[in-house]
């Protein structure tokens, strides 16, 4: 009765305004929803360097490659790509139509620039590791002076990328696109490059991707205008306006037709899909595995394997996917995306018993170990935490933010943390990174049998060697279990009620196909 | 007068170290930083210390708590290391919209607690007073966030009528009935956040209003009920209620970080709470001390304007 | 009001005559009983998933209100949950309060620097608005129950230390204290014995209020990702689950039983508070000698 009077009240005060509705003009608006903020428009400034920067600069910059999700890929920036020098490099024919959104066609000149000026030591680029796979780099990603530099002009519209191995086109394009854009160098020739990041031009950014800078309120709103002259067609609308919500409201904007897409692909949890169609909304099914979920372990304060692997054998990897995923996953023994061509016999079943006889020889002391997770997670450890318990494991929560939960995982504060990535269709996808000794963030305490697999597996020659490298490496990582993989999941995809062609899965490879959308017609 | 303005604007010096400290301490002792959000943990070690060096987090803490206050006295607060630009031109773009949603949703609400408040002293126990203490709980008892969501589920999803998030349809202003229909959800919980103190307090100041001696003496000398509520009970709570006004100060300037977090209003709100889920410390630090200067400033002129008006003021304050 | 011609000795015996505020009270220990000795009583565990009810289960004949995304029994953790909240609440207030009082007293008795220090500490503090302070102070220092009723309490000090300080003010130089201090009674029973009484009713009809407002602030630090530990529950947590609008909509089961606790529990913590102040109000008794 009470609460009747309070909605009246505020019935009264929608009435009138509800009756006037926005003015119909007749530019076509595709609103935009993000969860998160990207920070900065310059990309290789970005302190946070997430998807959400990636996901933004995406449209104002363009790449070499569209990557779709089963790692397939079309042009972009580059019409095609060819291997050189016995596998050493990689030959990209740009498209001669790319241009600028101040006009100025896109040349190689322009992609060999903006490398080397990222990797010139005196710039303070932020992202630059990204560039580390070329040769004439540093383990930083910076050039090293006297050597030439990976990145060269042949003519005009032919761009050379020179590795420090061996690499094929699709390995590069699938590992690295996302991080290579083509920067306007052409306006910052009498920048200092110590000074470029200073330049008031990244508030007002000038790219060459399918849409222009119009706006930006930093953290809130970004307004962006369809790019007419793009090299893959216009967009079909005039303006993207790209909105920070919380991620509890996306799914309520889309149905209330607030919103026309949100990032990344409308994701959609299987227990939202029934309340999303019944709102109106139309359900897509993920074919490809799009989310890898693991455990983080500390290696130095879980020092035996034969722990570490109990832990393994403890946990109830169905239930835990099925909780996450709602059926959308599969429980998994290696870090292997499935479907991809290189692939594991080794499986996993749950073995409460093998558990325990495996803690009894690692000499567990029934100490508590602290399991980390953001708070979304919470569930999911909570479950953790009862399967670890009925093998006798003993575990603590602590929920953090995910910054706090990476840097805690780094200085060894935390024995465990749940984490998820998006998988890659490299063998060495997830290993590469995670074994080095720049990046050991799971505490191995000898990472020389990781690195040299992983250094041989780089390096192998044909398939056949390869798989053969692969499997001996995940042989390692069963024996010694330094992370528990638990599986891999497909996702949900809310489709627009307003907007056609968007290709939803490929966005957990930070790149949308906008030059496709098309505004619906009603 | 001349002394009473100097020790008010002396107790105000020490008011302000301790805000600028307070702020400083709490955001640079905390665990975890900006280096860390380095591509999910896998930022390579040269990129984390050269990043650490050019945002000057490898000094020594009392120089950059000296470093962070010359800056903050020129009205220089740092850049943000997330947005890469003048934390004080990411505050200037959001006070707008801050003051606005909360303004108006504060407004709202002392338009509703003043005649309501009112009427329930007035009449005890009628309806008015029934609907007084039914507003107040369900202000005091409901969370935001579950008002925000039921709000959006209701008026948004179901009904259509209202928008759900931002302030503008297309991004930018185009006309006053969009920006006020944005504006409806938010400000409504604003203000039934701020409902039931505003209503309680008023009810309670004209409750003591009407046992004063002035009130009796104007019922004797003939005057109607209404007279006497609205010329002389309404009058003499004004003070109070005027008081429980200004204590929300402080929340109008902060804004409401919940509901501006849900809506996806771009104010200080949700600057400061992204400011602290990416450990941007300039920006933390930047909206949480300019907001309490502002109430320091606020609060500064009140007492000053008070002891103008009323000699009495000016003796018996500390 | 017009009762006060009849007025009973005692404030306790007044706060008896209040009808409102003693049912507020035993609604409120009620909820204490219940929640303390359901759990234990009816064997109910809070952290336990039940598999074969699965996740998201409706309320049926084992779980009377239903599984949660994990598959807990919702009944067992709305219990639990009321002893978090209720003990955030009160804690927090009772903090607030053994810091405030004697802060207040300290600067309105003894006065000088005493007080100029004191009231520019809690200038410092009230100048932020305190969802600012509070969510920051827990995100540094880490969420946990532990931490929200720490900062909540230290935060809450000042209020209540300016209720105790001003009424000290009136107190200190009225005529009975001044015989009291001519007669050589030390400071502190002076403070004890006789500013303490007269200057703690205003603290004790605040308190109520305060613990229903930590109840609602933790439940807005469960939205914001910074609450109390995972597995534990509060009210606020559970209510958190409503952020789905699956959940807000098709399993009312799921968020409703905790919204209404938090509401009854703050209804019946303000009516208790009005309750002591009627029963407390000085200006219908005299100040005792």
């Amino acid at each position: 009765m009470k609460k009747l009077i309070v909605l009246l009240l505020a019935l009264a005060l929608a009435l009138p305004l509800a009756a006037c509705g926005p003015s119909q003009d007749t530019t076509a608006v595709v609103r935009y929803g993000l969860s998160n903020a990207w920070d900065t428009l310059m990309p290789y400034n970005s302190p946070s360097g997430s998807n959400y920067t990636r996901i933004v600069c995406d449209k104002i910059y363009d790449r070499l490659a569209y990557v779709h999700a089963d790692g397939s890929l079309d042009p972009r920036g580059a019409v095609s790509w060819e291997s050189g020098d016995s596998g050493m490099s990689v030959v990209f024919h740009l498209d001669e139509n790319a241009a600028f959104h101040d006009g100025t066609p896109v040349t190689a000149a322009h992609w060999a620039d903006t490398i080397a000026l990222m990797t010139n030591p005196d710039c303070p680029a932020l992202g630059r590791s990204v560039f580390n796979v070329l040769a004439g780099t540093d383990e930083s990603g910076a050039a090293i002076p006297g050597e030439a530099l990976g990145a060269e002009a042949v003519d005009a519209y032919t761009l050379r990328l020179t590795f420090k191995t061996p690499t094929t086109p699709e390995d590069f394009l699938l590992d690295r696109n996302r991080e290579f854009y083509v920067l306007p160098t052409h306006l910052l020739e009498d920048t200092d490059p110590a000074e470029v990041m200073d330049l008031a031009l990244w508030e007002a950014p000038i790219g060459s991707g399918p849409c222009k800078f119009v706006e930006e309120l930093p953290g809130s709103q970004l307004t962006l205008q369809a790019n007419p002259d793009y090299q893959l067609g216009r967009p079909g609308f005039d303006l993207l306006v790209i909105t920070v919500m919380d991620k509890s409201n996306l799914l309520p904007s889309l149905m209330a037709g607030d919103l026309d897409y949100y990032a990344f692909g409308g994701n959609l949890s299987a227990e939202s899909a029934q309340t999303a169609r019944e709102g109106g909304i139309e359900v897509l099914e993920g074919t490809v595995p799009n989310s890898f979920y693991e455990l983080m372990l500390n290696n130095e304060t879980i020092p035996s394997s034969a722990l570490r692997r109990a832990i393994d054998l403890a946990l109830d990897k169905q239930a835990l996917c099925l909780h996450t995923a709602q059926g959308l996953g599969e429980p998994t023994a290696t870090d292997l995306t499935p479907g991809t061509t290189y692939t594991s016999s080794l499986t996993w079943s749950r073995d409460v018993a093998e558990a325990e006889a495996l803690l009894a020889e690692g000499g567990y002391d029934g100490r508590t170990y602290t399991l980390a997770c953001t708070s979304n997670r919470s569930g999911l450890a909570a479950l953790m935490q009862q399967q670890l318990g009925e093998a006798g494991i003993n575990v603590t929560i602590a929920t953090v933010d995910s910054a706090t939960l990476f840097s805690g995982m780094a200085e060894g504060q935390y024995d465990m943390a749940i984490a998820s990535h998006t998988p890659g269709a490299l063998p060495l996808w997830f290993t590469e990174s995670r074994f080095s000794a720049g990046n050991n963030i799971f505490h191995v305490s000898d990472l020389t049998p990781y690195a040299t697999l992983i250094s041989q597996i780089k390096a192998a020659a044909d398939i056949g060697t390869r798989q053969a490298l692969v499997d001996e490496l995940q042989a390692l990582l069963a024996s010694e279990r330094p992370f528990i993989p638990l599986w891999f999941g497909r996702t949900l995809h809310a489709q627009s009620p307003t907007v056609d062609n968007i290709d939803y899965p490929s966005s957990s490879f930070s790149n949308e196909n906008v030059w496709d959308w098309t505004l619906r017609a009603d | 007068m001349g002394r009473y303005i100097r020790r008010r604007l002396i107790t105000a010096v020490p008011v302000f170290f301790g805000i600028t400290l307070l702020v400083f301490l709490m955001v640079n002792l905390a665990p975890g930083s900006i280096t860390d959000l380095m591509g999910e943990g896998s930022a390579a070690g040269a990129d984390k210390a050269a990043l650490e060096a050019a945002l000057g987090l490898d000094r020594p803490l009392p120089l950059r708590y000296a470093g962070w206050l010359g800056d903050l006295l020129r009205g220089d607060l740092g850049e943000s290391y997330f947005y890469d630009r003048p934390v004080s031109r990411l505050i200037a773009q959001r006070v707008g919209p801050s003051l606005l949603l909360t303004g108006s949703g504060v407004a709202l609400a002392v338009a509703i607690a003043l005649p309501l408040g009112v009427l329930a002293a007035w009449k005890p126990r009628s309806p008015w007073d029934r609907l007084a203490s039914a507003l107040s709980l369900i202000s005091y008892g409901v969370p935001g966030f579950f008002l925000c969501l039921a709000g959006i589920d209701l008026f948004s999803v179901t009904l259509g009528w209202l928008p759900t998030h931002g302030m503008y349809t297309f991004g930018t202003f185009t006309s006053l009935t969009d920006l006020l229909r944005h504006l409806v959800l938010p400000a409504g919980v604003v203000c039934i956040s701020s409902l039931g103190e505003l209503v309680k307090q008023t009810r309670a100041a004209c409750l003591e209003a009407l046992g004063q001696d002035y009130i009796v003496t104007a019922r004797a000398k003939g005057l109607t009920e209404g007279g006497v509520m609205v010329r002389h009970a309404f009058r003499g709570s004004l003070v109070p209620v005027l008081t429980t006004i200004l204590s929300h100060i402080p929340h109008i300037l902060g804004g409401s970080v919940v509901v501006e977090q849900i809506f996806g209003w771009p104010g200080m709100g949700s600057l400061l709470f992204s400011g602290i889920s990416q450990r941007d410390y300039p920006v933390v630090m930047g909206v949480t001390v300019v907001i309490a200067l502002a109430v320091l400033l606020t609060n500064l002129l009140l007492d000053l304007v008070y002891g103008l008006a009323d000699p009495r003021v000016r003796y018996g304050k500390g | 009001m017009e009762t006060h011609a009849y007025l009973p000795r005692s404030p306790w015996a007044r706060f008896r005559t209040d009808r409102r505020a003693m049912l507020c009270l035993s609604v409120l220990c009620l909820e204490l009983v219940l929640v303390f000795l359901l759990p234990p009583l009816l064997g109910l565990e809070p952290n336990v998933s039940d598999m074969a009810a699965g996740f998201w289960a409706p309320p049926s004949r084992t779980h009377w209100l239903g599984t949660d995304d994990v598959g807990r029994d919702l009944l067992a953790r709305l219990l639990c949950g009321g002893q978090v909240s209720l003990l955030i609440g009160l804690s927090a207030a009772a903090i607030s309060a053994a810091i405030g009082v004697p802060l207040g007293l300290l600067a309105g008795y003894r006065r000088g620097a005493w007080e100029f220090w004191l009231m520019r500490l809690a200038d410092v503090v009230q100048s932020f608005p305190s969802i600012v302070l509070v969510l920051c102070l827990v995100v540094l220092t880490g969420p946990s129950a532990g931490n929200i009723v720490l900062v909540l309490g230290l935060l809450g000090w000042t209020g209540i230390a300016r209720l105790v300080y001003g009424n000290t003010l009136t107190v200190r130089d009225q005529e009975y204290i001044v015989a009291v201090r001519a007669l050589g009674a030390s400071r502190s029973l002076i403070l004890r014995r006789n500013v303490l009484p007269n200057v703690i009713s205003p603290v004790w009809c605040s308190i109520p209020l305060r613990a229903g407002r930590a109840i609602l602030s933790e439940s807005s630090l469960s939205f914001l990702g910074v609450g109390i530990r995972t597995p534990q529950a509060s009210w606020g947590s559970l209510i958190q689950a409503a952020a789905d609008l699956t959940v807000l909509t098709a399993r009312p089961w799921a968020w409703l039983p905790p919204a209404l606790c938090i509401i009854l529990t703050v209804f019946c913590l303000a009516g208790i508070g009005d309750g002591l102040r009627d029963a407390l109000d000085t200006r219908s008794r005299r100040l005792p000698i």
